[in-house]
């Protein structure tokens, strides 16, 4: 049964990078940049767990706790610096490459400082459900995968349910699509996107802690995390979270897939390959000239 | 004439008006950058009254509203039914009654018609629910039962009138005693123009304050009573 563990297995990578698709299309609908540090705040959420508790000592749940809270005051405090002054300054800064670089910059910044913080080695926040892979037939889950799957479930269901059946999900919504007109209605543009900028980072982190015990995350892991977030997030055109979570899914899957199949070696220059002949072939569809020209 | 005169004039012109006054403008100036594009306007509009600001295209009708409204940095005090208005606080005017149609509309593209006027209420309740079933919120949609058939519509996809029809609607969802309307029939055609009109003269006779901006006076005072000239980004009584 060696296809149905590798859909399991691709469901539960492709369930990661569909949240953190989800995270990059929620934040850029909101305020129109590209978080591209989003998948270090992964790195930062397992690395830093696993520092506090297996270094320092601090009790899982403290370790747990500490991190997410240095992370959303780190999201709050560059928010209120950085993006205040880049956009809400009396010269904002618009078009999606010069706002680009605000998250690239912070990317790198982040992995500067946990090289320093964690050095370079392999590490992962300790599992949260210990014990033997789960078994159905021939089919296994690993228990790390069903929490990431549980855990994706919750955040992609929480955001469908908050856009479409809230007012505060509509008016986050009109935020990115105008705001302007969101203005108008009396909508805090810059309050809705500095609360999605930091739940994401704080989503972004828990997926580390999750997800950390399957693959282990250096230092540099976030930038992957991001690159295939942000490769999903485009094919929904960056602006639509349920096509950004499919993409991400089948990305996932389509992954694991040529590995096991194909060559594990270079699986992933296959994958990334036929991903481009996708948006070469049918760019439009994908979403990807109404990302350009938004 | 000078700014002061002109100021003082259009304050003289609106006093003789009955009634409470709803919104009073006083030394108004609003700048971008260094172009000044109102200075010292000074007027007020009675509750209940239909007010027109006219002028040509460029002369700084818009930028009053946008002043007024808190959409735009002022100079200059403004008072909502006796209350300062803080200044660039467009959620506190809408909220003491004070909402603007804007000019081009300013909708949500690809949301639908009937989430862009919901989100009118934004400024009163969170809850979408409560929205939902609000006067405001019915009243807005009961006004214009030719947008029924396209409330799921995204927006963006509508005709221009259509389009106008969702933007009094969403200003109306916010429950205001005044509505400022910019430019309402712009690029409208007649007929659709007209309807614009005819829903804007139902909403005064139910009792709501009405600022009109229009480029054309004639058709402004079809439904107004009174009348602020803006030339060169000064306001005086017409």
């Amino acid at each position: 049964m060696k296809f149905g563990n590798l859909v399991i297995a691709g469901i539960v990578t492709g369930s990661i990078y569909a949240v953190f698709a989800v995270c990059v299309s929620v934040w850029y609908r909101v305020s129109n940049i590209l978080n591209l540090a989003v998948g270090d705040f992964a790195m930062v959420g397992a690395l830093g767990v696993d520092n506090l508790y297996r270094v320092k000592g601090l009790p899982l749940p403290a370790a747990i706790i500490t991190t997410l809270a240095v992370v959303a005051v780190f999201a709050y405090a560059y928010d209120q610096v950085v993006l205040r002054i880049a956009q809400d300054g009396p010269r904002r800064m618009e078009g999606i490459v010069v706002t680009f670089f605000f998250t690239f910059a912070l990317s790198f910044f982040i992995d500067g400082v946990a090289k320093m913080l964690f050095g370079t080695d392999v590490h992962a926040a300790p599992a949260l459900w210990n014990g033997a892979s789960l078994t159905w037939g021939s089919l296994h889950f690993e228990r790390a995968g069903l929490l990431v799957l549980l855990c994706a479930l919750i955040v992609g269901g929480a955001f469908w349910v908050y856009i479409r059946y809230t007012l505060g999900g509509k008016a986050l919504e009109a935020s990115g699509e105008n705001p302007i007109g969101a203005r108008i209605a009396g909508i805090d543009t810059r309050r809705y996107r500095r609360l999605i900028f930091i739940g994401t980072a704080v989503i972004a982190a828990v997926f580390g802690i999750v997800e950390s015990p399957i693959t282990g995350y250096t230092y540099l892991s976030g930038a992957t995390i991001s690159l295939t977030g942000f490769l999903a997030a485009a094919y929904g055109g960056f602006r639509k979270p349920g096509r950004a979570l499919l993409a991400g899914l089948f990305i996932g899957v389509l992954e694991a897939l040529l590995g096991g199949y194909v060559s594990a070696e270079y699986g992933d220059t296959v994958l990334y390959a036929i991903l481009a002949a996708l948006v070469l072939a049918w760019p439009r569809g994908l979403g990807f000239e109404s990302a350009v020209s938004s | 004439m000078s700014a002061a005169s002109a100021a003082s004039a259009a304050s003289a012109a609106s006093d003789d008006g009955a009634g409470r006054v709803a919104l009073a403008v006083s030394g108004l100036s609003v700048s971008y950058g260094n172009v000044v594009a109102v200075h010292d306007a000074t007027f007020r509009v009675a509750e209940g009254d239909a007010c027109a600001i006219t002028g040509p295209n460029g002369n700084g009708k818009s930028s009053i509203l946008m002043g007024v409204t808190g959409m735009v940095r002022r100079r200059g005090a403004v008072e909502i039914f006796g209350t300062q208005a803080p200044n660039g606080d467009v959620r506190w005017a809408a909220r003491h009654g004070l909402t603007l149609v804007p000019e081009r509309r300013q909708l949500y593209p690809d949301l639908s018609a009937a989430d862009n006027i919901i989100l009118g209420c934004y400024c009163w309740t969170r809850s979408i629910g409560k929205a939902r079933r609000s006067g405001p919120f019915g009243r807005a949609l009961d006004l214009f039962p030719e947008l029924k058939p396209h409330l799921k519509q995204a927006a963006g996809t509508l005709s221009g009138g259509q389009q106008q029809m969702v933007a009094i609607a969403r200003g109306l969802a916010a429950d205001p005693k005044i509505l400022a309307v910019d430019e309402p029939c712009l690029g409208l055609a007649e007929a659709v123009a007209k309807r614009v009109y005819d829903a804007l003269a139902r909403i005064h006779e139910a009792g709501t304050t009405l600022i009109v901006v229009e480029e054309a006076p004639k058709r402004a005072l079809t439904l107004c009573n009174r009348r602020v000239e803006v030339r060169n980004g000064v306001a005086g009584a017409a």
